[in-house]
């Protein structure tokens, strides 16, 4: 990936020239690590000092991935209830979640389960989620094993990472990762489904229909 | 912080558990219910605010970015040919032993050269094995356009702005009504343009009274350019002087029915030099001559060419007829307001002699209040459908002395069918007519022809009714003048439910096709659960002998307002045409249930008014582009 780590973010926002737009959001409870995450990413800077989020942010940042420029919007949430009727407004235009917990904090990994809901009320039915495990340097502090995040992961059947914003661990490979992903339902649903695009040609689509599932004509 | 004890809602800050959602799904109060009612402080709501806006900021330049992508896909298919199986989709190339391989498009399963399609290698999802597919330029390029988008995600185009320069794809503007410029006048009866450039002031030289006097001076053609100062003022005077000549004129009219009321085109000029020959025939060539060719640029040109029409026409009524042409003066802006106000109390004389009579009577019984309005006939209405005949009907409505209409239902009588001279013999009644309202309030009628695509304008009337009387039935017989205002507001307020469609004909005579170009729709119904729909339209050319006349658009996804500009090739000679009918259908897309309809039009030498217009302009003028706007019925003529 090009471009990652570069702190030229502010200039992305302007940048016209990508390929593909992606909304990515990152929700879990309150200080579980979001904004650092993002900061991580998007800066390569951090603070341990806790500014809780107002409302709603975002970052905009360009990759490079597989010979296609991905420009990334991505929305770092206020973990609070009481701004929930703002963040999950953007719950609908968004293509990927990150979704949160911190591995010492056992309330911020229980409620995971409520957090999946939201999703799935809110959002398009196709976006795609993420499990990470944040703050994975306090080894001492833990209390939610690698394991228990990974069956966690693999019963709500999302992939799954551990990471820390602090040490810098993983926080590029979420985001490659969650890229990927999408990048691979984009090219499914278009070749799976050719009447999504197929309707916007003109002629009838006859019963040659049995070719089975293409796949992947983008690289990604 | 246990989570078990989490059901008291105490822990804000945690996501509500799934009993709890579940609970709070069932309260129907909203997700809001149980959130804590603290609202959000200034300085947050700030912070929230300019996030939303470097928002909107990415939002825009994504919608300008998609409006690229869609323009670049547009463009692609603007240069398609669509010659048939026989020719490359889009260069036209014939394919054969020694010519072009033929090669068919994964997606649209059309044929195409080698040259103008993508093989593209695809991977099984879940082998290792791979295929090879061709894809035309146009599908891989509308692939290209989903993915970048975002369209592949949210299943449909999001909502984009196409580029401001986008000249080349000539779509119209999506206002509704009021947005025909000059049009043809062709095999119709020659009628104004609907966008009045010309008012026409009347005074009626046997009022003879001072006011007439008065008015003379300011009332020549550079009177228009009086100061603005005074021109409210002059208005309201200029109104009430209207008023009291349609009333002299209509008592003068009706004295004069009995022998023959038509104006007679003597060359009784009161200013000569208007009407020399070289006008006549520069008259002629506008008015048989504007097609769509005439844009806005000359509109003003033909405005003043038909200012000097209407000058001939009219000027041999009586010697005082003045003039004032808001569009040739340079100070639009205030001409233009002045040029409303009197367009509004324009008189009912500004007629075509063609456009036919109408006879009425009307009564006023004080007691009730309520002013009754019968339509006996009308006479010599124009023609509509290719037999020569129309199925008119009449909307009336009061216009207050503030040039209102007064009620916003317009009262409608029954349409008498296959008639130019329909006895209608209809009473409609308008309540709630004031006494002292009848002394500066006019009667409007506008006649229309039914149709099930549309209604065509066929004349209108204005009444002035301060003298109508309590006692007796007041009967005159008035000529039809041309469309104004108020006749598009009473065409307005047709409902069209079904909305309405941007159509484009051409007859190509190198190809001996008709060209049908689908520009674009408007107010849709919707049928989706997301209250949208996603349209497309269906083409078919009957009778269709050889089942290949048939076409269809690609389907715009959750859209009302659905733009195409796709265009479609029937072969047919122009003689063959004058038996066909085009029958056009709208469809809502529908994935894995039956398509819903959405509405329909029908285009051919048996359709009545604008649709018969297009058409045969369409034959008459062929390698031209005739573009109009219809409305969408609401039946399914393929059922």
């Amino acid at each position: 990936m090009a471009g990652g780590g570069d702190p030229k973010w502010q200039k992305d926002a302007a940048d016209q020239n990508f390929d593909y737009m992606f909304k990515l959001l990152i929700i879990g409870n309150s200080s579980v690590g979001k904004t650092s995450f993002l900061f991580r990413y998007a800066d390569d800077s951090f603070t341990s000092a806790f500014v809780s989020t107002v409302g709603i942010d975002f970052k905009v940042k360009t990759v490079f991935r597989h010979d296609k420029r991905v420009k990334l919007q991505i929305w770092d949430t206020a973990g609070q209830e009481r701004y929930r009727t703002i963040t999950t407004a953007y719950y609908r235009g968004a293509m990927g979640f990150i979704l949160m917990y911190d591995v010492t904090n056992e309330d911020s990994f229980n409620s995971v389960q409520d957090w999946v809901t939201q999703i799935k009320t809110y959002s398009w039915d196709n976006a795609q989620v993420i499990l990470v495990g944040n703050k994975c340097d306090m080894e001492d502090q833990r209390v939610i094993s690698f394991e228990r995040g990974r069956q966690l992961a693999d019963q709500l059947g999302v992939e799954f990472f551990e990471t820390s914003a602090k040490e810098n661990v993983n926080v590029k490979a979420v985001f490659e990762r969650l890229v990927d992903i999408i990048c691979d339902k984009m090219s499914e649903s278009l070749d799976a489904d050719p009447t999504l695009v197929g309707g916007s040609q003109k002629g009838q689509r006859l019963t040659d229909q049995t070719q089975g599932t293409p796949n992947a004509n983008c690289n990604c | 912080m246990d989570f078990a004890n989490r059901n008291n809602t105490a822990n804000k800050f945690v996501c509500p558990s799934d009993r709890q959602l579940a609970l709070r799904a069932k309260l129907k109060a909203g997700w809001s219910s149980s959130k804590s009612n603290e609202p959000l402080r200034p300085e947050e709501q700030e912070a929230i605010i300019s996030v939303i806006r470097r928002n909107e900021e990415i939002e825009i330049a994504e919608r300008q970015r998609v409006g690229r992508l869609v323009e670049r896909v547009e463009k692609i298919k603007l240069h398609a040919v669509e010659r048939g199986p026989n020719c490359c989709r889009l260069c036209g190339d014939t394919f054969g032993l020694l010519r072009p391989q033929r090669l068919i498009c994964e997606d649209c399963r059309k044929s195409v050269c080698a040259k103008c399609s993508v093989d593209i290698n695809i991977r099984y999802h879940n082998s290792e094995r791979t295929r090879e597919i061709w894809l035309c330029r146009i599908c891989s390029e509308t692939r290209e356009m989903w993915k970048k988008s975002g369209a592949w995600f949210f299943k449909g185009l999001p909502n984009y702005d196409m580029p401001r320069s986008a000249s080349a794809t000539p779509t119209a503007t999506p206002t509704v009504g009021g947005s025909r410029v000059v049009q043809s006048c062709h095999g119709t009866p020659t009628r104004a343009p609907r966008l009045k450039k010309l008012t026409i002031r009347v005074q009626d030289s046997s009022s003879g009274s001072s006011d007439s006097a008065q008015s003379e001076p300011e009332d020549e053609l550079d009177g228009a350019k009086a100061k603005t100062g005074c021109k409210l003022q002059r208005d309201e005077s200029f109104r009430l002087r209207a008023y009291g000549s349609i009333r002299s004129f209509i008592d003068n009219g009706e004295r004069k029915l009995s022998n023959s009321f038509f104006f007679s085109r003597q060359a009784a000029n009161s200013r000569p030099n208007t009407a020399t020959a070289t006008t006549t025939t520069a008259l002629a060539a506008a008015e048989c001559g504007d097609f769509d060719s005439i844009s806005m640029s000359n509109a003003s040109t033909v405005a003043q060419l038909r200012r000097e029409s209407s000058f001939m026409r009219r000027s041999s009524v009586s010697s005082s007829w003045s003039f004032s042409d808001s569009s040739g003066s340079n100070n639009s802006a205030t001409q233009q307001s002045q040029s409303q106000s009197q367009s509004q109390s324009q008189p009912a004389h500004c007629r075509d002699p063609l456009l036919g009579w109408l006879e009425l009577a009307i009564s006023y019984r004080e007691s009730f209040h309520s002013l009754d309005c019968t339509m006996v006939r009308a006479r010599d209405l124009p023609a509509m459908d290719a037999a020569g005949l129309a199925d008119p009907y009449c909307k009336l409505n009061i216009i207050t002395p503030e040039a209102h209409t007064k009620y916003t239902r317009w009262q409608r009588t029954k349409t008498v069918h296959k008639t130019r001279n329909p006895d209608f013999n209809e009473t409609l009644q308008f309540v709630g007519v004031e006494p002292e309202e009848l002394g500066n309030s006019l009667l409007y009628v506008a006649l229309f022809d039914d149709d099930k695509y549309g209604h065509d304008f066929l004349g209108a009337a204005k009444v002035c009714l301060s003298t109508v009387h309590s006692t007796t039935q007041y009967r005159i017989s008035v000529p039809l003048g041309v469309e104004d205002q108020y006749s598009s507001e009473a065409e307005l307020s047709q409902n069209w439910p079904n909305g309405k469609m941007l159509i484009s004909l051409c007859y190509n005579t190198k190809r001996r096709a008709l060209v049908v170009n689908v520009k674009q729709c408007i107010n849709l119904l919707p049928m989706d659960n997301n209250g949208s729909s996603d349209p497309f339209v269906k083409l078919q050319l009957k009778p269709d002998a050889h089942k290949n006349k048939k076409h269809k658009t690609s389907v715009k996804w959750r859209t009302l307002n659905p733009i195409f500009n796709e265009e479609f090739y029937f072969e047919a000679s122009p003689h063959d045409l004058n038996k066909e009918m085009l029958i056009v259908t709208v469809w809502d897309k529908d994935l894995g249930k039956s398509n819903d309809f959405l509405g329909s039009l029908q285009l051919g030498a048996q359709s009545k008014g604008e649709r018969l217009q297009q058409w045969l302009d369409c034959i008459r003028l062929p390698d031209h582009f005739h573009e109009k706007w219809h409305a969408l019925a609401p039946d399914n003529p393929t059922h």
